[in-house]
């Protein structure tokens, strides 16, 4: 078997910087992502509260931070999804889902920042008091 | 006698289709298996994945064409689903959907985009698969728009993964051909 010759082997840059096409493709889709992430989050301010949903419902609203930690249990389309407000944010502290992916997301506290239990349907999200920018145009 | 033999028997395929077809096989069996052993490894956060198996697509995609990359992509799922045991699960139709996105997308570029080399494709697939599961996501389960405020952080994770796994799939292809010289 022919084996390649160690010295013509490219450089790691050579694997790495594709064509000039690549590279274009690359760099309209930062700025695609930097406009778009902008404008998501330009009207993410005011008090942070917490918006537990099921599916299109709105189950309950409760200021991220309060004087004493909440559990809610939210009954999702396969069981029950325990949610958690402490000092350190929100988090799902329980799940009836198999992969559990959203136990193991630990901990949120930033506005914009979510929380979702797919198989269950269940969509934590911590919004600003002034309206959101994707609410906006939806309506 | 040996004429009515010679009338029933089937025609053997060339050893060349027959070649390509283990070739197909192999690289299907690999792409089910890097996915299987993404869906097990520790996750790297929800929502995301490195997208090992996509480079075995790639690789089709350069070696093989594009049926045989789409068929492989779309194959993969499925076994991968089997072996996970996701089959008709959310997770399998968030990852059939987008894997058919992605898909569609990578043999468009290939198609299409002149100059473009297995990083770029890989890059837009990546974006594609991304922005398919969040539709998905949103469309079928969660029904909250607010889900998009985490797309474009996951946005920028796709392009460094589509980008690396673009430039592997290019290492691999380029060291198949040299060595089957």
């Amino acid at each position: 078997m022919h084996e390649p010759d160690p010295s013509n082997t490219p450089s790691l840059w050579h694997w790495l910087k594709g064509t000039w096409v690549d590279r274009m493709l690359l760099l309209l889709a930062v700025i695609a992502i930097a406009m778009s992430w902008q404008w998501l989050h330009q009207n993410l301010s005011g008090t942070p509260m917490v918006h537990i949903y099921h599916g299109k419902s709105l189950l309950a609203t409760y200021p991220l931070h309060p004087k004493t930690p909440i559990h809610f249990e939210a009954q999702g389309d396969i069981g029950l999804v325990e949610i958690t407000i402490d000092s350190e944010g929100v988090r799902i502290s329980h799940s009836s889902c198999a992969t559990k992916r959203c136990v193991l997301s630990g901990h949120r506290h930033r506005v914009g920042d979510i929380l979702a239990c797919v198989p269950n349907r269940i969509l934590v999200s911590i919004q600003g008091t002034q309206k959101l920018a994707l609410d906006a145009i939806s309506e | 006698m040996t004429t009515s033999q010679e009338s029933t028997q089937i025609p053997r395929p060339s050893l060349v289709s027959l070649e390509k077809k283990a070739y197909w096989l192999g690289l299907l069996l690999l792409a089910s298996g890097l996915h299987v052993f993404e869906a097990v490894m520790p996750s790297f956060g929800p929502w995301f994945k490195l997208g090992l198996a996509n480079i075995i697509t790639l690789i089709a995609l350069q070696s093989m064409g594009t049926k045989a990359a789409a068929s492989l992509a779309i194959g993969r799922v499925v076994i991968g689903a089997f072996f996970i045991g996701t089959m008709f699960t959310p997770t399998f139709i968030i990852s059939l959907t987008a894997t058919l996105a992605s898909t569609s997308v990578m043999l468009i570029s290939w198609r299409f985009i002149p100059r473009i080399s297995l990083i770029g494709v890989s890059l837009m697939g990546a974006l594609a698969h991304m922005c398919s599961q969040f539709v998905v996501v949103e469309q079928l389960f969660i029904q909250q728009i607010a889900l998009y405020y985490l797309l474009p952080p996951l946005l920028v994770l796709s392009c460094a993964t589509g980008w690396l796994n673009g430039a592997l799939a290019t290492y691999i292809t380029a060291q198949l051909t040299i060595r089957s010289r």
